[in-house]
Parts: structure tokens; C-alpha cells; sequence
């Protein structure tokens, strides 16, 4: 090799080393520049990783017997990609109507220009159906057959239509049970929470958590998916077949009664499980939206747990339950009604303006004596009727597992607003406000021996595919269970005795009526009142207690008259809906089975 | 003579540069070897990555489906539904005073619903994967041959 040719070599190889070195230089200056974590953070954000937001599937609701009450849908949200649309009109006559969309609206989107930094994409249309979207599908592919990418503007295309699927709260039973429900904001995508009932209360544990992750772009680095548990799911003690013709019956009676709404509790007392809870006025939950137009002037969303009223005469039974608790009086305790009763500075009269003579206590129940109760309160002494009252829970919320539960205070002796006059209006029902659920589950203390359980609406939750069922609390036990077994039984013998529309032929029941003058502009006897009626049984071994609500009935004042047939009429199907046969029936099977 | 001794054993020219162009090019083949079993696995990997990618697609939409089609199930079994599919057929609600009550030796009632296992159920299915195939050479070749032979386990008779 000439001495030229190795030189020139070396002038080549020197070259390339430069440039080499260089290239390693500038690498190294690259790396230790100051924008280097900037610009590779730039990077990463916009090419490693997509960041994706999961929001769970929201838990499902469930009866008794695991019938659906809430689930959710498949929806479609239909929006436009800018950069591809070709033909806008096509667009725009394809899609109106289609979900109230208006031609102009959708043309005027469709028609705006693609701007990378700001107009990409734009929302046209939410929450439309498979089927719609199908159609939609159809049309689209037909028109890409016809003209493919849109290249003929003349042509129709829906090039740049797109569509993309996400779940919807759904409600197979529309309004059935939706006091007891309450319902999800689906609308709102971002923010949507539960109102009322189960979907608030249980609002937390039914959405689950939405998580944001950064979903890599480069296959290579995926190194494990975000895994998104749905939402708990729920079942309920409520039963949709007894809440179903609970609702229908009192319906029925609120209209042929020309009451202004009415309110049903079905308790199982021994253990607190709501079966059923039926309110008004009622809406079709998959259009929650119609709310305030259905519940105008504070009407609450379920009255049931958030209307308070004097209850009347069913607080009779908690009024003796507390003074044959205590020893005040027993059942052959005699009582001499003059017809009124004078107490703290006010008087007291019966129902009928009459004093009926000699009774026993069972007798001031079977008749609702208001003066033999005042003097059965003075008997027991305020001190002890308020220990008592408390303990049956009034003037305490239930903590029902539904959202919008509300109370009215109970002034007790000490109170600025009590006055000595309430010791005996309260042992009657009236200068005292409950909720139905308040009085039921006092009540059910009576029908459960003594003890008082929490009513509740939750039977079982579902979470990481096990089902968790909930144990009945005990919320007291504020009489002893001799004490509810005798208030049962004088309660029985009332009914029969004066034959009350409550009867339910072939079985025992226990239950006492109630009617509450409501007071207008503070002004009582205006012939509006408040009709009521607690039961229960089989008075041997309550599995039911069913209280029912009727406010301002017209066709009649009276609870006997208005919420006694209505309780019949539930309890009479109520039996065959919880396999209870009648008394006449059970002595033989328990004969066959013994 | 030395010289000659050394040309008798000489390799020929030919040979030699044979050897040292083997020699040169030996590194090269293995560096592409490596290359390509790296682009090789490297295409695997990434294959297997955007699989994984697509069947969380489809896991999610599967999902979706299935919640949707409950609803479905839900609107189809509704009460509403189920009372007019009843007097369709010709069933009506009897009268309460036409129930009667016949005692079924041991019936306790309709069981309480039971939508998923209760906590502490053994709720291990069978593996998705076959274990043959999630054994290496080695796992297969130690437990047929050591592992599990008579004369390891010593129970050859």
C-alpha cells in the first residue's frame, strides 16, 4: 500500500472518528442538557401514555328474592371527529330527530372548522340505545361502500360520526318501590351521586372508585392493567311483590277515600327487615329529572321516613305498654271515665265527647278512650312516660339505611316549649310528631316481646363476588316481654270485640287505630285529620306488622273506617305472600308435622 | 532445513485467510444472532402486549354486555311484565280464602336468596392455564424423571 493511500485512509478514518465523536458528544450534551426531563416528560405525556379514566360499573339493587331493581344499560354517546367530515348535511339529516337533535344544531357543529388546538371533537348527542346506534352503524357502512373515504363530497358520508358506549343507571321497575330506591343522577357523567334512599345512603358503596390510569401507548411497557372493581351490589329485605300490591292498594284507597296521599310500612318486627314501604306521590326513576315537578312545596321524597305527623290514638299502645311496664296499672286496673279530664292548666275529652264509666284498661284500649289514657300518662308520672317514650325511640331517629330520614324534637319535661298539659295530649297521640317509621318500629317493640329491632332495608351485600347478609341489631328493649305479650293480647281481644274492619278472617291479629285531628293554623277541630292503624301477627308469633297512614281523608274522618279496611285488605294477601296459614289450618299442620 | 520443516507444516495461503475471515466474520454472525433473537422476542413481546391491550378492550366491553343484558333480563322479568305475560296465559291472583295449606315434611320455605358465595367459600376453580404448560423444560424434566420416579419416591415395588 503506497504511503498516499494509508494517508488518505487515515484522513477517512480520522473523519469518521470526528464525526463519531461528535455524534457521542452531542448525545452527551443532549442528556445533560437542562430540558432534557422537560422534554422528556413532554414525551412521555404525549406518547408513552394515555391517561384513562375508569368509573366502575355502579353497583346493582336487588329484592329479596334477587329480582333487579336497579341495573345498568349499554349507551352510546354520538359526537363528531372534526378532521374527518366530509359531507356536514349529510350528517345533519341523518341525525335529526334522532334523540330531540334539531337539523341546524347538528350542521352547525358538523360545519365547524377543524382546529387541532381547540375544535376536535364535539359532543352531539348522549345516552342513546343500541338499537339507535345500530341503524346509525348501517347507514354509515352503506354510505363508506358507496363513496369510501368520503372523496365525493357530493356523495353522502358520515365519515366522521363516531360513537363510544358506557353504562347508564337503569331501573327495570320504573317507579315501583322508588321512594325506597331513590335514584342516581346518570345525566351528569362526571359528578353523578345517589339521592335519596338506598342510591344515597348507600351511594359510596354502590359507585365503587372511579380511578384515573396511565395506560401505556408502547406495548412493551405494559406491565399490568389497572384492575377497576364494580361497585358492591346490594340486595334488599324488600319484597316487590308485597311492595307492588302494597303501592296498588294504596293507591286505590287514597283515591277512594279522596285522601291527599298515604303511607304503608310492612315490618317484619323480629328482626327489623322492611318488606315493604310504599309512599306518595311516586316517580318513574329512569326519569329522576321529573322530581321537582312531582315533589312541589317540600314534599318529601319518601313521607315514610321524612314526614312528620301527630300520630293520634296508635300511641295509645305505647302510652299502657310503658304504664303496664312500670306496675302503674295492669289489665283489670278500673278506671271510671267522667268524659274529660282536667290536666296542667287544660282539659282532655274522649273521641266522642262522651265519659263511658267504669272500663278496664283493656276496655280504654278497645274504645280509645283519650281521658283513660291522660289519666294512665299522670298515673305512670311524667318523669317515667318520658323515660318510657324515649326508650321506644321517639324523638330519636331510627337510623333507617335510607337517605333523607328527618325527626321532630320531642320536648320532655325541662324543655323550654314543654308544657305539663303535653304529659296527657302526648299519651294520645297528639302535641307530639313522629314518622310513620318512628312509630312502627316503636310498635314493634310490642309485637317482638319487648325488644325493639332496627328496621333496616339491607339484606346482603355483594362485593369481590361474595355476599355479605347483614345481622339484625337490637335497638333496645324497652318493655319486658310479659308486658308485650299481655298489650298483644288485649289488642286482639279489641279488635275482635268491636269487630273492626281490621279483622282478617282465620287469623289473630293484634292492632289499634288512630285518628289525629291536624291542627290548621294551630287551631285543632277543623275536621282534617290524620287516619291511622298499626297491626299486627299472628298474634302468637308475630312475623309481620304492617302501619298504615292516610292523611286527610275525605269520605271519612276516622282511622276505623279509612286505614283499618286498608290494613285487612294488605294483611289479607300479605298472609299468602309469606306462607302464613291461617289459625284454623295451622292446629292440623302442626298436628301432621308434630 | 528448518525452513523447510516450517513450509511442510505451513498452512496454505488459502487456508489461512479462510481462518481469519471465519474469525472476523464469527463475531458478527453472533451479534446478529443476538440481534435477531432480540427483534425476534422483542416482536413477541410486543405482540403478546398489544393482545393483552386488545383483550382489556374486549374484557371491558364483555362486561359491559353482560350488565346490560341483566338489565335486560330485569326489564324483561319486571313486575309489570310478568302480571300481563300471567293473564296472557290465563292465571289470575286467587282470593286469599281460596289458598289452602298443605304441610311438606321438611319445607321450611323459599331459601333466601343467594346472589354470589358466602365469605370463606372455596371459590378456587379450575386453573384457566393446563399446568403442562406452565412448567419449564426443566419443572417437566425433574418431576417426571426425579420428582415423581418409583425409584426416587422408593415405592418400586
Amino acid at each position: 500500500m503506497s504511503k498516499t493511500g494509508l494517508s488518505r485512509l487515515t484522513v477517512i478514518g480520522g473523519l469518521l472518528s470526528a464525526a463519531s465523536l461528535l455524534i457521542v458528544f452531542q448525545m452527551a450534551r443532549i442528556q445533560g442538557s437542562t430540558k432534557h426531563q422537560e422534554l422528556s416528560r413532554w414525551a412521555d405525556e404525549q406518547y408513552s401514555y394515555a391517561i384513562e379514566n375508569y368509573y366502575p360499573e355502579r353497583g346493582n339493587i336487588y329484592d329479596r328474592w334477587g329480582r333487579l331493581l336497579a341495573g345498568n344499560e349499554d349507551v352510546y354517546e354520538v359526537g363528531l371527529m372534526l378532521q374527518y367530515i366530509t359531507n356536514p348535511s349529510t350528517i345533519a339529516a341523518t341525525l335529526d330527530g334522532v334523540n330531540d337533535l334539531k337539523y341546524k344544531d347538528i350542521l352547525e357543529n358538523a360545519a365547524k372548522a377543524f382546529d387541532p388546538k381547540e375544535s376536535i371533537y364535539a359532543v352531539l348527542t348522549d345516552f342513546l340505545p343500541f338499537g339507535v346506534v345500530d341503524v346509525l352503524s348501517e347507514i354509515k357502512q352503506k354510505y363508506e361502500i358507496e363513496n369510501p373515504y368520503g372523496r365525493d363530497p357530493e356523495k353522502p358520508s358520515l365519515r366522521g360520526v363516531v360513537w363510544y358506549p358506557h353504562l347508564k343507571r337503569s331501573y327495570p321497575e320504573n317507579s315501583l318501590a322508588s321512594n325506597i330506591l331513590g335514584f342516581y343522577s346518570f345525566r351528569d357523567r362526571q359528578n353523578g351521586i345517589g339521592y335519596y334512599g338506598v342510591e344515597e345512603y348507600y351511594d359510596d358503596i354502590l359507585a365503587g372508585s372511579p380511578m384515573e390510569s396511565f395506560m401505556p401507548r408502547n406495548p412493551y411497557m405494559l406491565e399490568g392493567l389497572p384492575e377497576v372493581p364494580a361497585g358492591s351490589s346490594l340486595v334488599l329485605t324488600i319484597d316487590r311483590e308485597i311492595q307492588a300490591m302494597v303501592e296498588k292498594k294504596l293507591d286505590e284507597a287514597v283515591k277512594e277515600f279522596e285522601a291527599d296521599y298515604g303511607v304503608v310500612i310492612i315490618m317484619d318486627p323480629r328482626n327489623g327487615e322492611v318488606l315493604a314501604m310504599a309512599s306518595q306521590p311516586r316517580i318513574n326513576l329512569n326519569q329522576y329529572w321529573e322530581t321537582e315537578d312531582q315533589f312541589k312545596d317540600k314534599t318529601p321524597y319518601n313521607r315514610a321516613i321524612s314526614e312528620t305527623y301527630e300520630p293520634g290514638s296508635v300511641y295509645k299502645v305505647l302510652t299502657m305498654s310503658a304504664a303496664m311496664d312500670d306496675g302503674a296499672v295492669d289489665e283489670k286496673t278500673i278506671f271510671n271515665d267522667p268524659g274529660r279530664f282536667e290536666y296542667g292548666g287544660g282539659v282532655v275529652f274522649n273521641w266522642d265527647r262522651q265519659g263511658h264509666g267504669k272500663q278496664d284498661m283493656q276496655g280504654c284500649m278497645q274504645k280509645s278512650l283519650n281521658v283513660c289514657l291522660a289519666w294512665v300518662a299522670t298515673e305512670l308520672g311524667k318523669d317515667k312516660f318520658y323515660e318510657y317514650m324515649q326508650s321506644f325511640g321517639i324523638g330519636r331517629m331510627t337510623n333507617i339505611d335510607l337517605g333523607g330520614e328527618k325527626i321532630w324534637p320531642f320536648s320532655i319535661p325541662g324543655d323550654s316549649d314543654w308544657y305539663p298539659i303535653q304529659l296527657v295530649t302526648n299519651s294520645f297521640g297528639q302535641g307530639v310528631a313522629v314518622t310513620p317509621i318512628q312509630m312502627a318500629t316503636a310498635i314493634s317493640a310490642v309485637a317482638n316481646d319487648g325488644k325493639m329491632m332496627k328496621p333496616h332495608v339491607l339484606k346482603a351485600i355483594i362485593q369481590d363476588g361474595k355476599q355479605y347478609n347483614t345481622s339484625p341489631q337490637v335497638l333496645g328493649v324497652p318493655i319486658k316481654p310479659e308486658t308485650a305479650r299481655t298489650m298483644t293480647n288485649m289488642l286482639v281481644k279489641s279488635l275482635v270485640n268491636e269487630t273492626s274492619l281490621a279483622l282478617v278472617p282465620g287469623y289473630k291479629i293484634a292492632g289499634k287505630t288512630g285518628t289525629a285531628e291536624i291542627p290548621v293554623e294551630g287551631v285543632y277541630g277543623t275536621n282534617q285529620t290524620n287516619a291511622s292503624f298499626v297491626g299486627w301477627g299472628p298474634a302468637d308469633d308475630p312475623q309481620f306488622l304492617v302501619y298504615v297512614w292516610i292523611a286527610r281523608p275525605e269520605k271519612s274522618p276516622w282511622g276505623s273506617m279509612i286505614a283499618a279496611p286498608l290494613f285487612s285488605e294488605i294483611t289479607k294477601e300479605l298472609v299468602v305472600y309469606l306462607d302464613i296459614p291461617p289459625q284454623t289450618a295451622q292446629d292440623p299442620l302442626m298436628a301432621k308435622e308434630g | 532445513m528448518t525452513k523447510k520443516i516450517k513450509q511442510a507444516y505451513q498452512q496454505a495461503p488459502w487456508r489461512r485467510q479462510l481462518r481469519f475471515f471465519g474469525i472476523s466474520v464469527l463475531p458478527v454472525i453472533a451479534i446478529g444472532m443476538v440481534i435477531a433473537l432480540y427483534l425476534v422476542v422483542s416482536a413477541q413481546s410486543a405482540a403478546a402486549g398489544l393482545q393483552i391491550m386488545q383483550m382489556h378492550y374486549d374484557e371491558e366491553e364483555i362486561l359491559r354486555q353482560i350488565a346490560n343484558l341483566r338489565t335486560e333480563l330485569g326489564y324483561m322479568t319486571s313486575y309489570k311484565e310478568m302480571q300481563q305475560r300471567a293473564k296472557k296465559v290465563g292465571y289470575e291472583l286467587p282470593p286469599a280464602e281460596a289458598v289452602h295449606f298443605m304441610p311438606i315434611p321438611g319445607y321450611s320455605g323459599q331459601d333466601a336468596v343467594l346472589i354470589a358465595p358466602p365469605p370463606g367459600a372455596d371459590s378456587k376453580g379450575t386453573p384457566l392455564v393446563n399446568e403442562f404448560y406452565q412448567q419449564s423444560l426443566w419443572d417437566w424434566f425433574l418431576n417426571t424423571f426425579l420428582v415423581d420416579s418409583p425409584a426416587v419416591k422408593g415405592d418400586a415395588n
